[in-house]
């Protein structure tokens, strides 16, 4: 598309003027800036995802794996001490043939990196739960496996229906510090996300 | 177009104003907006990309124009680059120094020595942390020695003694499982212990010792504040001398007096920082962060601001460039509109220019000039309106000259023609029209020596009139007959110089008409003074016969009667004649009444037929148009009209022997343009030999005949009669031998004729 930009510019009239030249120059970069795609995002794998019901109780729980590595930008953030906050998320779907998709249940959990520079500590905080660790693939790898995540209550399943779940992970960009946010702006890349995964609701849940 | 131009252009630097404000707001602050940073980005982007395309079509619409050579394409061009030029010249300059100026300033945030001396805070705090964590170290394997000496249901007791003498805030005991056996020390209100983990407890025993620094300075609970932590296995006999030991410290001694024996306890030991230590270090940690955090981003920033400073200039610029050809058109309009006025009105159209609303000066500009224009085109019109009357009353005084019967010539100083009208042509009988330029006397040369003499007689005379007035007697031309003009002449300026001008008219009817009238008075005295002594003639010429016959002999006596009778028949004859002059001088008014010409005439003809019969004489012939509206006449005197005009006729026809006598009476009527009858026409014909030339001119005067026995008085009573009834009388010679004598009658009783007649003052019938 740019190409036939350019040729219907240059083609336009061939005896242009150098100032005709440079205006057109301009509109070209004008044209790029405003067309050209953001870089690509960092992926977060869902490696493994498994629901379960839990020993005790009513709940279904969640485990799960992830498979990522921090790209050196928000390494150098977490290192500087600034927090990263990762989300994961978890919908459940009844899939109605009439109609679009009811959302039976989701959940979200969000974790918290940080790094004190003081202590030399890398902390990985779940609400008020928090871990020290002495390095960060440590807590990286602590990071990357939930276990045992209680997301929905079974009478969230409706018996004889079709459930669908779906999983991602994300680093939460709008928690980032605001320079960090325009990612695309800048051409510096924050964004850390997966695709939204299928979790396989089994007929065993439904009981 | 124009307009929607402008609207689209002033909705879109709002809508840009309100963006860029956005973005500026969403880069300088932590507002909501630093979220939505992209998005303004992007609608700037198009708005910019939409004045763009706006600046583009002004331009190539300017540069069309330029091409076309439009009238005021170049002051528009001119004003516009003018204008462009001033919003983007300050605009680029401005931009320039900010871009300088923001990296040169985000650069210098990040000053080496800053960065450093964060550094050094931190080494300074960890090492502090450090320096506590070794004395704490230390401490708490004195104390665990201490304790492992000690009984272990004592050994809390003297843990807490030892904890108090050593000042160390948490002390607790811990089973070689990882439980809680017992703690001492300063604790808050909701303290939870703080057990170590099986790692922890693992280290403790492989490196005889866990010392730790922990906690977050940012964290707002205080048991995650920062701490150092000591954990250490509490020896038992052999326990504690390869604790010393492997802790390389100067225990030696006593590590033969301890039996060998696992660690069955723990010994953790807390310490956390003074409240104003944790509360500088947390500001330390916070400031490190947000310089880390700045320093991370200052690539970012210095783009989001240079980005938002570059898409401000092109607003800025696409604004200025725009706003600039729109003003330029804006503000030429008025005087493209003014030039073009101007143009107009030296080409003579004086029409109205596009007024502009608004009062400042330009727009005045475009009220006056359409004021000035419209009392130019009343001035041209008034002006125009003033030739034009001037023009008809030339050609109305043309007009009347031209059909004033009277001659006028204008002549200048060298006496050579200038005007003259076609009066004075038909008088003269010359063809003065395309004379104009030469002398007078070359083309009227008597005419011309009198009015000479008459303008030098006026000058020489004593009191100079302003005009002279005389009579110009012209000697006939051959064949023709002396005319006189009534000749009055005064000076005229011309625009060279002085100049003359003449009027004369041809005075020679009225004075034959002078003439006739003093004939009339001649001849009544005359007839008066001769009438009265003719009968005592006649009466003593008789009386002498009577009385002298009987005594006077046969000869003397027939003598007598011979002389007596002459003397009656001369006497007799002068009567007639007598009677002859008193009628032509005495001609009563008439008495006018209505008479139907046919009838009347075929009345006095039969006469003339009975008469033809006795005499064997010219017969009349009669051609009456039949339906002629009656005439106003005088019986009488109409009678002796048609009996003149036919004995004439008779007699002139009675003078061509060659050809048998005829004498035709017609009549017939006079039709105006519009069909209605205008007069009633009497013709007599004769084919005898016509008049004579010297005698059709004067046929009308007394005396003038060509019959041996005529008084000469026939025609002249004709002529007269026929000015009483308002009439024209015409003489003419045929062509074929022979004339004709018309006579019209102009005044008719009914008819069309009748408004006619009643135009000339008529005495009522």
């Amino acid at each position: 598309m740019l190409r036939a930009a350019v040729l219907l510019l240059d083609g336009a009239a061939p005896d242009a003027s150098p100032i005709r030249r440079l205006f057109r120059a301009a509109v070209l970069a004008a044209g790029i800036w405003l067309v050209s795609p953001p870089a690509a995002a960092e992926r977060i794998e869902v490696v493994s995802a498994e629901l379960r019901t839990a020993a005790e109780g009513d709940g279904i729980e969640l485990d799960a794996s992830f498979d990522f590595d921090l790209p050196w930008t928000l390494e150098d953030a977490v290192n500087g001490g600034v927090p990263l906050y990762f989300v994961i998320e978890f919908e459940l779907y009844r899939a109605r043939w009439y109609w679009f998709d009811e959302r039976r249940a989701g959940a979200t959990l969000t974790y918290r990196l940080s790094y004190s520079p003081l202590t030399r500590q890398y902390r990985l905080s779940r609400g008020t739960l928090a871990l020290p660790f002495e390095t960060l693939g440590a807590a990286l790898a602590s990071l990357r496996r939930v276990s045992r995540w209680t997301v929905f209550e079974r009478n969230a399943l409706v018996p004889g229906s079709r459930h669908a779940a779906q999983l991602r992970m994300r680093l939460d960009s709008t928690q980032l510090p605001r320079p960090f946010q325009m990612g695309a702006v800048t051409g510096r890349d924050w964004t850390l996300a997966s695709e939204w995964k299928n979790v396989p609701v089994g007929p065993e849940l439904v009981r | 177009m124009s307009s929607l131009i402008r609207y689209s252009f002033v909705a879109a630097l709002a809508l840009g104003g309100v963006a860029l404000f956005l973005l500026a707001s969403s880069a300088s602050s932590t507002a909501t907006f630093g979220r939505h940073y992209p998005l303004l980005l992007a609608i700037n982007g198009a708005i910019a990309a939409i004045l763009l395309v706006f600046v583009v079509a002004l331009v190539a619409r300017l540069v069309r124009r330029f091409r076309a050579r439009r009238f005021g394409a170049r002051l528009m061009a001119r004003f516009a680059i003018a204008f462009a030029l001033m919003g983007v010249l300050p605009g680029a300059l401005i931009y320039i120094v900010s871009v300088q100026f923001l990296s040169k300033s985000i650069e210098s945030w990040f000053d080496v020595r800053v960065d450093r001396a964060l550094e050094s805070g931190l080494s300074i705090g960890r090492a502090a942390l450090e320096a506590q964590l070794a004395d704490m170290s230390a401490k708490a394997r004195a104390i665990a020695l201490d304790l492992a000496e000690v009984p272990e249901s004592m050994q809390l007791t003297a843990l807490d003694r030892a904890r108090e003498g050593a000042g160390i805030q948490e002390a607790m005991l811990i089973g070689a499982s990882g439980q809680l056996i017992g703690a001492t020390g300063v604790r808050p209100a909701d303290w939870v212990p703080e057990l170590p983990s099986a790692t922890d407890l693992q280290r403790a025993r492989t490196q005889r010792q866990l010392a730790l620094i922990e906690g977050d300075p940012l964290a707002t609970d205080e048991r995650a504040s920062v701490r150092t932590r000591v954990v250490v296995a509490i020896p038992t006999l052999g326990g504690a001398a390869a604790g010393r030991s492997a802790g390389g410290d100067s225990g030696l001694a006593e590590a033969t007096l301890l039996p060998r024996r696992a660690e069955s306890r723990y010994l953790q030991m807390i310490q956390r920082l003074p409240a104003a230590v944790a509360a500088n270090a947390a500001a330390l940690q916070l400031g490190y962060r947000d310089y880390q955090e700045l320093s991370l981003a200052r690539t970012g920033l210095k783009q989001i601001y240079t980005m938002t400073l570059t898409l401000t200039l092109i607003l800025a610029v696409f604004a200025a460039m725009a706003g600039g050809i729109l003003l330029a058109g804006s503000l030429t309009a008025p005087l493209l509109q003014v030039a073009e006025g101007t143009k107009a009105v030296a080409e003579g159209n004086y029409r109205r220019v596009r007024e502009f609303p608004g009062n400042d000066e330009l727009n005045e500009l475009t009220h006056s000039f359409n004021a000035m224009t419209r009392q130019l085109s009343e001035a041209r019109d008034a002006v125009e309106a003033r030739s034009r009357e001037l023009e008809n009353a030339r050609a109305y005084l043309e007009r009347v000259l031209a059909n004033l019967s009277a001659g006028v010539i204008v002549l200048d100083r060298g006496w050579r023609l200038v005007t003259a009208n076609h009066g004075a042509g038909r008088i003269l009988g010359l063809p003065l029209a395309a004379a104009a330029g030469r002398p007078l006397a070359e083309l009227a040369p008597e005419f011309a020596a009198q009015v000479d003499a008459a303008f030098a007689d006026q000058t020489l005379a004593t009191m100079p009139n302003e005009s002279w007035q005389r009579q110009i007697d012209l000697a006939p031309a051959e064949g023709g007959e002396a005319t006189s003009l009534l000749a009055r002449g005064s000076h005229l300026p011309l625009d060279d110089g002085p100049g003359f001008v003449v009027v004369f008219d041809d005075i020679t009817q009225v004075i034959s008409g002078q003439r006739a009238l003093a004939w009339g008075e001649v001849a009544r005295r005359l007839a008066h003074e001769i009438k009265n002594p003719l009968t005592p003639i006649q009466l003593a010429a008789e009386r002498l016969q009577m009385k002298l016959e009987p005594k006077l002999a046969r000869d003397d006596a027939a003598v007598l009667t011979r002389g007596a009778t002459t003397i009656v028949n001369q006497v007799a004859a002068m009567k007639r004649m007598v009677d002859d002059f008193r009628h032509y001088a005495r001609v009563p008014p008439p008495q006018l009444a209505p008479v139907d010409l046919n009838a009347f005439i075929e009345e006095v003809a039969s006469l003339y037929g009975a008469e033809r019969a006795a005499a064997g004489d010219a017969p009349v012939r009669l051609e009456l148009a039949p339906a002629l509206p009656r005439i106003a006449g005088d019986a009488t005197q109409l009678r002796q009209l048609i009996h003149n005009l036919l004995v004439n006729a008779k007699e002139a026809a009675q003078g061509s022997p060659s050809r048998q006598p005829r004498v035709t009476l017609r009549t017939e009527a006079v039709r105006a343009a519009d069909g209605g009858v205008q007069a009633v026409r009497m013709v007599v014909e004769d084919n005898g030999p016509g008049f004579a030339a010297n005698i059709l001119r004067r046929a009308f005067e007394p005396y003038v005949t060509t019959k041996p026995a005529g008084t000469g008085l026939g025609l002249p009573i004709v002529k007269k009669i026929v000015d009483e009834h308002d009439a024209r009388i015409e003489l003419a010679n045929l062509g074929a031998g022979g004339a004709a004598v018309t006579v019209i009658f102009r005044r008719l009783v009914d008819g069309a004729g009748v408004a006619a007649g009643a135009a000339t003052p008529a005495p009522a019938h």
